[in-house]
């Protein structure tokens, strides 16, 4: 490296250059010498270090003619215009029709597994837009088929492009959106539908003739066939039939799904069902394609039924249009893994179609968790937040108000009410939207968007705290005169608590998900949903406290209300739902706890740190939000240091949780997603209670007994398995 | 960065035999570039292996057995919002010499040498299928910290493993804890083919 001072000293005067006016501490100098000398000291590969060179600089550097780095290196045409002279993408694609229509096939294909490792997070550029006939989109006007089939390839992209854009679910895939020259807005493109529905009439209509000549009918109109050889004739056509009525229903799928307040669902999945036909026809007639082509021998990646490589595609020639920083070869998924994929995506993209549009937050919040476990790729995630947030609304329908009182369970007319209008109130609807849109991201970025926003829901409960008693006065106290104000104020005030503990425990059960704890970190993981869901039950509990009015219980300590659940009074069966996993949680804690303790197992060591740091680490956020309050490393300490195999208490967390899944059961017998969990959640308590039996009774004389953790019944309840080594 | 290190042994040779040097000038810069290419999916400009060993040369180190250089770690360490701390950027032992320790101890040094240096923790991000690497740093008393979704240019997505230094003197819990923001970490996201931009949003 070389500092530039060094350099200076050769040639101190660096001429001022007068013609640029200077600034207040800036002045323009002419550093051509300056340049020159630094230049004549450099060797190759060496850099001139500055202050502002930073890494991200220094990986910036591109080495020119490294096949690894330099995109231009790798190419066959340096233009469009330049691969359509060479011959590239002709058309017809040949002046035999059965081999033009065989290619067009081909190309079908390929445009849908481009599309699919688009939607996977790689450039549209690089993917869709490598087909030289998408780019040059009068060429293909003499070829109606190419030509509508184009238009309305084009036209999906863009629909898709403008819900992902609007709804900005591409976080961290935002390689998604960029379509900078493309021709994906091309005039007459919204008309796609008509030009597509003419070409599928006259294939129908050779078919129909193909069909009649073979069962030696009388053919009533006189057409000319699709191609050459009639052996073909009827394989041919139904293959292009499919592929055209798949691009058809999947448009109106995009188009509907999106239309205002979900008026277009029910349309939408009366097209996804077509898809899900035409899409099984497609991978149907991928035997009688490969049959007639003469597939190219080793292609590890076939992106066609055929098996043949398509003409008219060049992932190189766009690349630089990809992105920004130094684009790379991608690979095109194969055929059948698009096929794959776009199953997965209409099966979700039905789910979406199928929701109710619940209007209690609670069950919403339930389904989009639910739509989170299958895993959906960024297109269908971002269809599902367009319909849940539209003009700032939910559903485009409701206001932000309206869902808040709805879900603090407070009487319809509090809805109208004046004091929506001050400033943390709409801050808190702020906030629901944004954890709408977040629950809506991929889990990885969700879980630590969570992690952030549980900072801004503390902050909102303390200014909401004192906006309401600026405007109602003390709404602590409750009598029988309360108005409506002073309610409005004490049931959101709840809900915001409560619905700040749901989204911790979300947050801390997502790194299950993402697998971000190691097994000598589960019992304070667990320790912490443990008092984080007991927190999560007392404010649900309180909230529907409220709403009855049973405001005599109020004086007890709400950790006991929760815990004496069943004695003197019947908790609301959505609490002792809660109640098991708050059960589950402890006798993980504990049981894991007691193997430290006694067995010295799940020890979390290391030269460098303690347990105290790691226990910072993961839960920093947490900590910084005060939830709970007065909650620390020692806490942990303080409740795992004496726990014992022997301890009754904890085996019966386990028989608790399976004592009140069992009696569960009959109160959600309406609702599959929670009687799937109870039946989960059994397990998880019953081999558990087993194995802690096990370990109880053989531990002491077998130093053999080895204990392992496993997530085979529940995605974030651990199970505990028992071997001898 | 990257890490490569997983456990298959296949050379007979003892702890004794490896030798352990700190970065010692331009000599040794080939040698790291060699490993790197070899071991490593991303592609470095030799700007990037500049960028590391001429600014610290202190954190590098490589293992040398009979004369051959068959490991290295390459690191930084810096202010990153208000934290001065350490960052792994490269990690690599030839494979026949894997699952020997070789890796543990190269990292080992550039820790203890973070730490001496004021360091208050050190980062790194490893690919979520790389379990070597991933039980390697799990002993050294690192969390995974974040999972960054399609992270490296072959679409595998990474955890960013975070080693928290105990603090020297007690102070109260508060002003321990600092919240991440990321709209500031693209110099360390930036070599996935991803922009600097796509950190830049915020909801």
């Amino acid at each position: 490296m070389v500092d530039v001072s060094e350099a200076v000293k050769g040639d101190s005067k660096v001429p001022i250059c007068p013609s640029i006016p200077s600034g207040e501490q800036t002045v323009w100098a002419n550093a051509s010498s300056l340049l020159h000398l630094a230049c004549n000291d450099l060797r190759d590969g060496e850099l001139i270090y500055g202050e502002n060179f930073n890494l991200f600089a220094a990986m910036s550097a591109l080495e020119i003619m490294d096949p690894k780095m330099d995109s231009g290196m790798v190419r066959t045409y340096y233009s469009v215009d330049e691969a359509i002279e060479y011959g590239a993408a002709p058309i017809p694609l040949s002046l035999d029709k059965t081999v033009d229509v065989q290619r067009i096939i081909d190309i079908m294909d390929h445009l849908l597994a481009c599309e699919a490792t688009w939607h996977k997070g790689c450039s549209l550029a690089q993917t869709v837009f490598s087909c030289l006939y998408l780019l040059r989109p009068d060429r293909t006007s003499s070829h109606a088929l190419l030509h509508s089939y184009c238009r309305v390839m084009r036209a999906t992209c863009n629909a898709v492009v403008c819900t992902v854009s609007d709804t900005r679910t591409n976080e961290e895939e935002d390689l998604f959106t960029m379509t900078h020259g493309l021709p994906l807005k091309v005039d007459g493109d919204d008309k796609c539908l008509t030009m597509l529905h003419a070409v599928e009439e006259t294939i129908a209509r050779q078919l129909r003739a193909c069909k009649a000549t073979l069962s030696k009918k009388r053919v009533t109109e006189d057409i000319e066939p699709l191609q050459n050889n009639p052996d073909l004739e009827e394989g041919l056509c139904k293959s292009l039939l499919c592929q055209l009525r798949f691009r058809k229903h999947f448009y109106h799928v995009v188009m509907n799904i999106k239309r205002p307040q979900g008026r277009g669902l029910e349309l939408a999945k009366k097209h996804i069902a077509c898809c899900f036909e035409e899409l099984d026809s497609m991978i149907k007639s991928a035997d009688f394609l490969r049959s007639i082509s003469a597939p190219e021998d080793g292609m590890k990646n076939e992106t066609t039924a055929s098996g043949c490589q398509p003409v008219g595609f060049d992932s190189t020639l766009n690349s630089r249009l990809s992105a920004p920083t130094p684009p790379r070869a991608i690979e095109t998924i194969s055929w059948k893994k698009a096929a794959e994929y776009f199953q997965k995506l209409l099966h979700e993209l039905e789910i979406i179609c199928s929701y109710n549009l619940d209007p209690v937050f609670e069950g919403l919040l339930r389904f989009v968790v639910e739509f989170q476990k299958l895993r959906p790729e960024l297109v269908a995630r971002a269809h599902l937040q367009h319909l849940l947030v539209q003009d700032g609304k939910l559903y485009g329908r409701d206001s932000v108000f309206s869902v808040i009182c709805k879900a603090s369970l407070l009487p319809e007319v509090a809805k109208n009410h004046d004091i929506q209008k001050i400033e943390p109130v709409v801050q808190l609807g702020q906030l629901l939207i944004t954890l709408l849109r977040v629950l809506c991201t991929n889990i990885s970025w969700q879980r630590r968007k969570l992690g952030k926003i549980l900072q801004d829901w503390r902050i909102i409960h303390v200014q909401l705290e004192l906006a309401f008693r600026k405007e109602c006065g003390d709404i602590s106290a409750t009598s029988s005169n309360e108005n409506i104000c002073m309610k409005i104020c004490r049931h959101i005030l709840i809900w915001v608590e409560e619905q700040t503990y749901w989204i911790a425990s979300r947050f801390l059960m997502l790194g299950f998900e993402l697998d971000l704890y190691s097994p000598g970190e589960y019992c304070m993981v667990y320790w912490y949903m443990y008092i984080i869901l007991i927190k999560l039950a007392e404010k649900t509990h309180m909230r529907a406290m409220t709403s009855n009015d049973i405001s005599k219980k109020k004086g007890k300590k709400k950790r006991d209300l929760v815990k004496e659940g069943g004695k003197d009074y019947q908790l609301p069966p959505a609490i002792l739902f809660l109640q098991c996993h708050v059960y589950l949680a402890e006798g993980l804690t504990m049981m894991l706890a007691a193997l430290r303790n006694e067995r010295q197992m799940y020890v979390s060591t290391g030269p460098f740190n303690t347990e105290h740091e790691r226990f910072v680490q993961h839960f920093e956020l947490l900590l910084k939000a005060c939830l709970p309050d007065h909650v620390s490393y020692y806490s942990f300490v303080e409740t795992t240091a004496h726990a014992h195999l022997s301890n009754t208490a904890m085996y019966n967390c386990f028989k608790g949780a399976q004592r009140i899944a069992k009696e569960l059961r009959s109160s959600f017998s309406n609702d599959p997603d929670k009687m799937a969990e109870l039946r989960r959640i059994e397990q998880v308590a019953e081999h558990n209670s087993v194995a802690l039996g096990l370990i109880s009774r053989l531990g002491a004389v077998d130093a053999s007994l080895k204990v392992q953790f496993e997530f085979s019944h529940h995605p974030f309840f651990a199970t505990a398995v028992v071997k001898r080594s | 960065m990257e890490t490569r290190s997983e456990n298959e042994p296949e050379v007979d040779i003892k702890a004794s035999e490896i030798k352990y040097l700190s970065y010692g000038g331009e000599h040794h810069l080939p040698l790291i570039m060699n490993l790197v290419d070899e071991e490593l999916s991303e592609p470095y400009s030799i700007f990037t292996y500049r960028y590391f060993v001429y600014l610290w040369p202190q954190l590098s180190f490589l293992a040398f057995h009979n004369g051959k250089c068959i490991g290295t770690v390459v690191c930084k360490m810096g202010e990153h919002r208000g934290t001065f701390r350490g960052y792994i950027a490269m990690l690599v032992v030839l494979k026949p010499y894997r699952g020997k320790g070789i890796a543990t101890e190269l990292v080992t040094r550039s820790i203890k040498v973070m730490m001496e240096s004021g360091c208050e923790e050190v980062t790194l991000e490893a690919e979520v299928t790389n379990k070597g690497a991933l039980a390697l740093y799990g002993r050294l008393g690192f969390i995974r910290a974040k999972r960054l979704f399609r992270y490296y240019l072959n679409g595998v997505d990474a955890f960013r493993l975070k080693l928290l230094f105990p603090r020297r003197e007690p102070e109260p819990f508060d002003s321990m804890a600092s919240v991440d923001d990321e709209s500031h970490e693209y110099n360390e996201h930036i070599h996935c083919g991803e922009n600097p931009s796509c950190c830049q949003h915020s909801m």
